[in-house]
C-alpha cells in the first residue's frame, strides 16, 4: 500500500459529525426515481402514469446511449411523473405494494468470473441498470462501454463533511468488496483501491487498499489520487466508482438483484441527531431528516455533500447517486457590524478571526458572509487547490474566453472540491464557472 | 439595532430599482452594509462560504494604518510647533497635527466617495472597499503644507486615471495612492518637494526658524559631500538611528516611522492580509543594494555609498511604501515566486533611485510604480514555467 501525501486543501470545522451508529429508517410507503440528478444524461422514459412496475424493471433510458439504463427502485405502481421546465424529468414517483415484486438476473458465481469474458460482464452490468455507478474522469459522466479506462479507482471514504464511512456501510461484507474488485479486474487491469487517514482502518479492507491519501480534504478523492500518480496524459481517462456502489454492483453480480439498500448520512446542525442510516434508493427525505416537528423554514436540505450536492425541498427525495443529507440552517440574517467582531465562533481558513486561536469544530450555515466583489488576486483559492490549479487565473482565462489557456492551466485536472469557492473573500462562485466551463467543453468535444 | 434595521428597509423602496433615487442604490447599498452583513446565502455550488469578506480584508489594513495615523498626527503637530516656536507639550502638539492633517484626510475621503458613487451609479455595481484603504493610504504620503484643493485633484486623478478607467477594484495595474501622489509630484513640484514644505511653519518668531533646518534626512543625505559619513551629519542635527526608527523628523504625514510600519506590517503578516513574500522581498532588496554600494565604496565615492544599508530602511518612506503601499493585492503579482522577485526589485530599485538620480531624494513611490507595471509580466514568466511541468488533461 502506497502512502501519498495531499499537502494543499482544508478540513472544514464544521460541526455536526454523525456517530459511527448505523439506524435503520422505516419503510417508506413511496419512493422515487430522480432523473434530472443523473449528470448529463437526456432520459427516455419507458413507463406511464399508472403502470405497474417491478424492483429492477426498467425506468428510462439514456437518449444517447439506449443501452445504459435505470431500473426501478421500488416494486409497485408509478402514481405521478413530475416534469419541470422544457419537460425536463423531475421525480418518478412509486407507491409501493405491501410485497414487492423484485426482477432477477443472472448471477455470476465467484469462481466463474475468472473465465467470463469481458463484454458479458460489461452487458451483465448495463441490463442491471448499474452501468451509471461509474463516473469517467475529468468530466463525470458514466463512461462509453466500449471505451477502455487507463485505470479504475475506487474510493472507499471520503472527507468531504458527512459522507459514509466504510465500517457503516461495508458491516462486514468485505467479501463482496472482494468480489466487486475481481470484477473490476475483469473490466480493467489496473485497478486502484483508495482510502484516506480519517478512519481505522479494518484488517480487511487495509489489504485490499493500494493507495492511502492522507492530508486534509479532499484527499478522498480519485480526482486527486489521479493527479498524483498519472505519469502521463494516457492515464486520464480513468474510470471512478464510489466503495458503496461497488458493492452494490457487486451485489448484483454475484447474488442476482437489484441492490435497493443504501447506507446514508443525515447530518449537520439542522438536524438533532446526526446518524447514518439503512434506507433505499429514492426514500423520501421527510422519513431519513430526523425529528420531524423540526421547523422546515430557514433550513436548507441539501442532498450530497456540503461542496458537491445539489439544493434539495423537504418534500423531496433521495437519488440515485447521493449517500448524505446534509441539513443547514439557511444563514440569511443580518448581522451588525459583521465585518468588525473579533469573530470567536467564526470559522475561517484565513487567520483574520480569533475562531483562528482554537481548532475546534463550529456550526456552519449558508450564508454567504459577504458580497460579491472583483477579485483582488489574493492568493487563497491558489493557497488551497489539492491539484495545483491557480483558480483565480483560471477563472479569468474562462471569462475572457480564452479556452486554451484555461485548459493549460489545468482546468480538466479540476476535481469540484468547492474549496477555492469557499475560502474566497470576493464571494465569487469560482467553483460553479469552473464547472459549466468544464461542461460546456465537453458538449463541444462530444 | 432593530431600529437602525428598521429605518434601512424604511427608506430601502425608494433606493430599488423604480424608486425616486434607484440611481444612489449603490450609495444606500454601501451604507447599509457598512452595519449590517448582507443576509445573502448561497446559491450556487459550495453552500458554505467562509467568513473573511472584502470588507474586512480591506478593514485590517485600515487597522494596522491606524498606528502610523495617529503619530503621523502626533509628529506633524509636534514638527510644526517646534519649528515655529510653540509649546512642544503633548496636547497642544496633538491639536496642531489635528488641525493640519483632519482636513487633508476628509477632503480625500469625500472626493474619492464621490468618485466611487458615480462610477458605482453609472456602471451600476456596488461600491467596493478599495477606497477605505487608498483613501487613507494618500493623506499619510503628503507634505502637511500641501493645499487641500491639491489633495482634492491629486486623489481624483488617483481614483479615476489610477482605477476607476481600468474597470474599478480588482482590475487597475497601479497602486491608486501613488498615482495620484505621483501625478502631485510631478504636476505640483513646488509643493511637493524641497524643504520647506514638510513643516507646517505657523506665526514663527523670526529667529526661531533660522536657526534650525528644516531639511529632511534624505535631502540631508543628498547634501553630504563625497568622504563625509552620512551617519555623522545626521547625528549632527539630532538624527540619531532611534529617532530615525521611532519617526520624530520632518517627513510626510505618516511615512516617518519605521517603527510602527513595521508593526503594522507584522500585523498584516500574522493575520494573512498582506503577503509576507513581498515585504521581505523589500527588506533584502534594500539591504542587498545597500551592502552592495558599501563594496563598491572608495574614497572619494559619494557619501551614499558609504551608508549603513538599515539607515535607508529608517529615512524617508520605504518602510511605509514596502509594508502599503507595495502589498496591493490587486497590483502587485499573484504568483508567490514572482512576489519575492517584485518585492526585491523594489527595494533595491529605491536605493538606486535615491543614490543615482539627482532628482529624486526618495525613491520608493517610483520603484513600486515601475515594479506595477511588471507584475503581470513577473506572473506571465512564472504562471509559464508552472504550467510547463503539468500533464496535459486533454
Amino acid at each position: 500500500m502506497k502512502t501519498i501525501r495531499n499537502r494543499k486543501g482544508y478540513d472544514l470545522p464544521i460541526s455536526g459529525e454523525p456517530s459511527q451508529d448505523v439506524a435503520a429508517s422505516i419503510r417508506p410507503g413511496r419512493v422515487a426515481a430522480l432523473p434530472e440528478r443523473i449528470p448529463f444524461i437526456k432520459p427516455r422514459l419507458q413507463v406511464k402514469e399508472g403502470e405497474a412496475v417491478q424492483i429492477g424493471s426498467i425506468l428510462y433510458e439514456d437518449k444517447r446511449n439506449p443501452a445504459v439504463k435505470f431500473l426501478s427502485p421500488g416494486g409497485g405502481h408509478v402514481t405521478k411523473i413530475r416534469f419541470g421546465k422544457r419537460r425536463v424529468i423531475k421525480e418518478i414517483i412509486i407507491d409501493l405494494d405491501s410485497q414487492e415484486k423484485k426482477i432477477g438476473f443472472n448471477p455470476w458465481p465467484t469462481s466463474e468470473i475468472g473465465a467470463v469474458k469481458r463484454s458479458e460482464l460489461v452487458k451483465s452490468i448495463l441490463n442491471g441498470g448499474l452501468w451509471g455507478l461509474f463516473r469517467e474522469l475529468p468530466f463525470n459522466d458514466y463512461p462509453d462501454p466500449d471505451s477502455l479506462p487507463s485505470a479504475i479507482i475506487v474510493s472507499l471514504d471520503s472527507k468531504e463533511p458527512f459522507q459514509p464511512s466504510p465500517k457503516a456501510y461495508l458491516d462486514a461484507r468485505h467479501d463482496l468488496l472482494n468480489d466487486g474488485i475481481r470484477v473490476l479486474n475483469r473490466l480493467c487491469q489496473t485497478v486502484y483501491v483508495t482510502t484516506t487517514d480519517k478512519y481505522a482502518p479494518s484488517q480487511q479492507w487495509k489489504n485490499l487498499t493500494t493507495h492511502q491519501v492522507t492530508g486534509p480534504y479532499p484527499a478522498g478523492d480519485p480526482g486527486v489520487l489521479l493527479y498524483h500518480i498519472k505519469k502521463s496524459s494516457k492515464d486520464n481517462r480513468a474510470w471512478t466508482i464510489s466503495g458503496q456502489n461497488l458493492l452494490l454492483l457487486a451485489d448484483l453480480m454475484i447474488n442476482g438483484h437489484y441492490p435497493i439498500e443504501r447506507t446514508i448520512v443525515v447530518a449537520g446542525s439542522g438536524t438533532p441527531t446526526p446518524q447514518h442510516i439503512t434506507t433505499r434508493i429514492g426514500v423520501p427525505l421527510t422519513q431519513i431528516a430526523g425529528n420531524s416537528e423540526t421547523a422546515v423554514t430557514g433550513k436548507r436540505y441539501i442532498a450530497g455533500g456540503v461542496f458537491n450536492g445539489y439544493r434539495s425541498r423537504a418534500d423531496a427525495y433521495l437519488g440515485f447517486l447521493e449517500t448524505s443529507l446534509t441539513i443547514l440552517p439557511e444563514g440569511d440574517s443580518r448581522e451588525m457590524f459583521g465585518f468588525a467582531r473579533p469573530g470567536l465562533k467564526k470559522p475561517s481558513h484565513s487567520r483574520a478571526f480569533l475562531s483562528a486561536l482554537s481548532t475546534a469544530q463550529q456550526p456552519m450555515d449558508c450564508g454567504m458572509h459577504g458580497e460579491l466583489r472583483a477579485c483582488v488576486n489574493c492568493g487563497y483559492c491558489a493557497d488551497v487547490c489539492a491539484v495545483d490549479i491557480l483558480p483565480q487565473f483560471t477563472l479569468k482565462s474562462i471569462l475572457a474566453g480564452e479556452v486554451e489557456e484555461a485548459l493549460a492551466h489545468g482546468l480538466l485536472d479540476c476535481v469540484s472540491c468547492g474549496l477555492c469557492t469557499y475560502v474566497c473573500p470576493s464571494k465569487i462562485d469560482i467553483q460553479a464557472q469552473l464547472k459549466a466551463a468544464k461542461e460546456a467543453y465537453y458538449k463541444e468535444i462530444s | 439595532m432593530h431600529f437602525i434595521q428598521k429605518q434601512f428597509d424604511k427608506y430601502r423602496k425608494h433606493f430599488e430599482p423604480g424608486g425616486r433615487l434607484s440611481l444612489l442604490y449603490p450609495f444606500f447599498d454601501a451604507t447599509e452594509t457598512f452595519f449590517f452583513i448582507p443576509g445573502h446565502s448561497t446559491q450556487q455550488d459550495a453552500h458554505v462560504r467562509d467568513s473573511l469578506d472584502l470588507k474586512r480584508y480591506m478593514s485590517f489594513v485600515l487597522v494596522a494604518l491606524a498606528a502610523p495615523l495617529l503619530f503621523g498626527i502626533y509628529n506633524t503637530g509636534y514638527q510644526s510647533n517646534l519649528f515655529s516656536g510653540q509649546s512642544t507639550a503633548i496636547i497642544p502638539v496633538m491639536l496642531r497635527g489635528l488641525r493640519l492633517v483632519l482636513p487633508i484626510i476628509l477632503v480625500t475621503y469625500a472626493v474619492g466617495f464621490f468618485w466611487e458613487t458615480m462610477f458605482a451609479t453609472i456602471r451600476k455595481h456596488p461600491i467596493s472597499e478599495g477606497l477605505l484603504v487608498t483613501g487613507m493610504l494618500f493623506p499619510l504620503t503628503l507634505p502637511p503644507t500641501i493645499p487641500l484643493w491639491q489633495v482634492a485633484v491629486g486623489i481624483s486623478f488617483g481614483v479615476v486615471i489610477g482605477k476607476e478607467i481600468f474597470g474599478g477594484t480588482g482590475r487597475n495595474i497601479l497602486n491608486p495612492a501613488l498615482t495620484g501622489r505621483a501625478f502631485l509630484f510631478f504636476a505640483y513640484p513646488g509643493n511637493m518637494s524641497g524643504d520647506p514644505v514638510w513643516v507646517a511653519v505657523h506665526q514663527a518668531k523670526e529667529t526661531v526658524v533660522d536657526a534650525m533646518s528644516m531639511a529632511t534626512p534624505l535631502a540631508m543625505a543628498k547634501l553630504t559631500g563625497p568622504g563625509d559619513s552620512i551617519e555623522t551629519m545626521l547625528m549632527q542635527a539630532d538624527y540619531s538611528f532611534m529617532k530615525l526608527f521611532g519617526g520624530l523628523y520632518p517627513g510626510s504625514i505618516g511615512a516617518t516611522s519605521a517603527l510602527l510600519c513595521f508593526l503594522g506590517a507584522g500585523l498584516l503578516i500574522l493575520v494573512g492580509i498582506a503577503s509576507f513574500r513581498i515585504i521581505l522581498g523589500g527588506v533584502i532588496g534594500i539591504l542587498s543594494a545597500g551592502l552592495l554600494l558599501n563594496l563598491l565604496a572608495g574614497e572619494s565615492s559619494p557619501a551614499w555609498f558609504g551608508l549603513n544599508p538599515v539607515y535607508h530602511l529608517v529615512m524617508g518612506g520605504a518602510a511605509f511604501g514596502i509594508a502599503y503601499m507595495a502589498t496591493d493585492p490587486v497590483s502587485a503579482p499573484g504568483m508567490n515566486a514572482s512576489r519575492w522577485i517584485y518585492g526585491f526589485c523594489i527595494g533595491a530599485l529605491t536605493i538606486l533611485i535615491r543614490v543615482f538620480n539627482p532628482a529624486f531624494p526618495e525613491g520608493i513611490m517610483l520603484a513600486i510604480l515601475f515594479m506595477n507595471l511588471f507584475s503581470a509580466l513577473l506572473d506571465y514568466i512564472v504562471i509559464k514555467i508552472r504550467l510547463n511541468k503539468r500533464i496535459p488533461n486533454v
